[in-house]
């Protein structure tokens, strides 16, 4: 599939160069705070209150991790090690304070490196239950609660209800722009790719939203004057953790791939749902992100995961699954083998791809993509 | 060689070390060629090919083939080529139509090693393969090979002569050139040490079985399968013979590349491997 990117999508893809983009810098000027965070279970929501803007960590262009290598032990992902490269390379100096979740030991050790090597003006971690339930629930609230007192300490804002409630509909608004299109990719000739939808994702992980909305909004109305795509070879889910590297998706794109729906962390399924705007904003907010089914730190969800992904298949016309995970994830490495096992047995073809966070293999990664298209008979 | 009604097909194999092609008529191998790699892929495929092509007579490059599928990590770097095909799918298409018994393929290349399981028809069941890392290829032994000072054939040879197996623990080619000459320079026997270092290429390929599947018949191919002392050391770890093909080992590649430029346009013919 050979699809030369709309004009549009050079606007976002421009976005995912730096860690820092011309948006945020824009937004900085008018006042604007933005705080950097690390994985899905931080609620972006909350750090979109007013005057604060979610800046989701990415690094790239990270080449090599010596610096971060000293720190770090060998089995720690590369996702973990490019970040704190790039801390020590004075990469973020522009954010204004750091949220983390421990959500793996890897985040809790760059969290304590960065705490401890970096000394940023705010950093904060949330305690998340691996589990759900009545206790769970009270105290990821809870957290949420000291998050809010802490930044709220710090940066001088009120984070009252109306605010609160304000950034839960922006939120909304926007997540379902986003899912409108997303669904734009169910029909058999989709207006957009794979590689398009995820430019669009990511740079709303990494830029004002306001100041990307109208972009989006272009880009939604010049898909009904796109031809829709033919000339693939197969469907394909993705599922997986953080993958934030346009390049991956435009490799599988590259051997005749479509990508027609993403269960990862920094994608579109689950993370587009809408948030409860009749209840106490920060116990829907804690709802919304303790209670999706997303990530396989989870335990004991692994079944609505399954049922999750099999939905997906169904509603988008997948031909096969790849679930990706970077090397020595602990929580993604588990989880692929079983639920690879899970879906095979359910008629389902997939294939696990390990993978560096950097855009690594390029060549090995088109073969593996393209044996598991013909391996369909595609 | 004239052709039943002068249609070629061909094979073209673009590996990191070697290029491979492979010529077939309507029912059987006319002509095949190996060459060492060129820096750039294209080049290779047409050194390759033109060699393939010299033993035909009649047969002049690339315009007179009715079809020709590219494989190996440059098929995509073979413009003339009519389409391409991933080398899992070709090999397992090679092997197949070598010997339909066999189900699991071990592929050990210049920079891959993969294990395939194949179904009854020729496809792909199952495979996995090595990420960027060099360990258990072909590369891999041809560094170990140069702390020998020898070639890949005299080192195969060296590994047959041992005794005992001395273990070579490292998978890093960095770590397992330093283990062998600190080994060498504890005047340990280089046999063992060789054994040892075809043990290791061994070990990983049969953990990278182990994923797919280890099902009877089992072959290897690429061009580490012309090492006599991995295939032993291979038959050791699997505690299962290794099935010798009819063809070349190295060019299944390119003979399930050639196979599936036949089955692209639309030949229906009775193709026959010398068994």
């Amino acid at each position: 599939m050979n699809r030369p990117m709309p004009t549009h999508t050079h606007f976002f893809e421009d976005l995912l160069n730096d860690p820092m983009n011309y948006l945020v810098e824009a937004s900085m000027d008018k006042g604007k705070i933005p705080i950097g965070y690390t994985c899905s279970y931080v609620p972006e929501v909350l750090l979109s209150v007013d005057p604060l803007i979610p800046i989701r960590i990415r690094a790239p262009g990270v080449l090599s991790t010596e610096i971060a290598d000293i720190y770090l032990s060998s089995v720690i992902c590369s996702y973990t090690r490019s970040v704190l490269e790039m801390a020590m390379d004075d990469q973020y100096g522009f954010l204004k304070g750091w949220v983390f979740a421990a959500s793996c030991d890897h985040m809790r050790r760059l969290y304590d490196n960065m705490k401890y090597l970096n000394q940023a003006d705010f950093i904060h971690i949330l305690d998340v239950p691996h589990r759900h339930g009545n206790d769970s629930f009270s105290w990821y609230a809870d957290e949420l609660k000291m998050l809010l007192d802490n930044i709220s300490s710090h940066h001088e804002i009120r984070f009252d209800q109306a605010a609160l409630s304000r950034a839960i509909q922006d939120h909304n608004d926007f997540s379902a722009l986003l899912t409108s299109i997303g669904d734009m990719r169910k029909p058999k000739n989709p207006p957009l790719s794979g590689t398009e939808f995820q430019a669009i994702t990511l740079s709303s992980l990494v830029a004002p939203r306001q100041s990307i909305l109208p972009k989006i909004q272009e880009f939604k109305e010049s898909l009904s004057r796109q031809e829709g795509i033919s000339d693939y070879r197969a469907r394909l889910l993705i599922v997986g953790g953080q993958m934030d590297n346009l390049g991956y998706i435009r490799t599988i794109e590259s051997t005749g791939g479509l990508v027609v729906a993403d269960h990862l962390c920094t994608g579109s399924i689950p993370r587009l749902a809408p948030i409860r705007m009749d209840e106490d904003p920060v116990t829907a907010i804690a709802a919304h992100y303790l209670n999706r089914i997303s990530c396989p730190r989870m335990m004991e969800a692994f079944d609505s995961r399954v049922d999750d992904i099999m939905k997906s298949i169904e509603e988008y016309r997948v031909d096969g699954v790849i679930i990706e995970f970077i090397k020595f994830c602990d929580t993604w490495g588990i989880e692929s083998s079983l639920l690879a096992n899970t879906l095979r047995k359910k008629g389902v073809p997939v294939l696990c791809l390990e993978r560096e966070y950097q855009m690594t293999g390029e060549g090995q990664i088109k073969t593996r993509i393209q044996a598991f298209i013909e391996s369909m008979g595609k | 060689m004239p052709s039943s009604n002068g249609r070629y097909y061909a094979g073209c194999d673009i590996g990191s070390t070697t290029g491979k092609a492979v010529i077939l008529d309507e029912t059987r191998i006319v002509s095949s060629a190996i060459i060492p790699a060129e820096i750039d892929p294209e080049q290779t495929a047409r050194k390759v090919l033109s060699k393939a092509c010299e033993k035909i007579n009649g047969l002049n490059g690339t315009d007179d083939f009715s079809y020709l599928v590219g494989t190996g990590y440059g098929r995509n770097e073979v413009p003339f080529a009519n389409d391409n095909v991933s080398e899992i799918s070709c090999h397992a298409l090679g092997v197949h139509a070598c010997d339909p018994s066999i189900k699991t393929i071990v592929d050990i290349g210049g920079q891959d090693v993969k294990g395939i399981s194949i179904n009854e028809d020729g496809s792909i069941l199952e495979f996995a393969m090595n990420d960027k890392c060099a360990a258990g290829t072909g590369r891999f032994l041809e560094m170990m090979s140069k702390i020998f000072r020898m070639d890949l054939e005299a080192f195969s040879n060296l590994s047959l002569e041992a005794k005992h197996t001395i273990p070579v623990t490292s998978q890093c080619s960095v770590f397992a050139e330093t283990e062998v000459i600190s080994l060498l320079s504890k005047r340990k026997p280089p046999s063992e040490i060789a054994a040892g270092i075809q043990a290791s290429v061994a070990k990983r390929s049969f953990t990278l079985l182990k994923r797919v599947g280890i099902r009877p018949k089992l072959t290897v191919t690429g061009g580490c399968s012309k090492n006599k002392g991995l295939l032993v050391a291979l038959q050791k770890r699997l505690r299962m013979d290794i099935t010798p093909l009819a063809e070349d080992p190295q060019l299944m590649g390119a003979l399930g590349a050639a196979i599936m430029a036949r089955r692209k346009a639309g030949s229906i013919s009775q193709l026959t491997i010398n068994r």
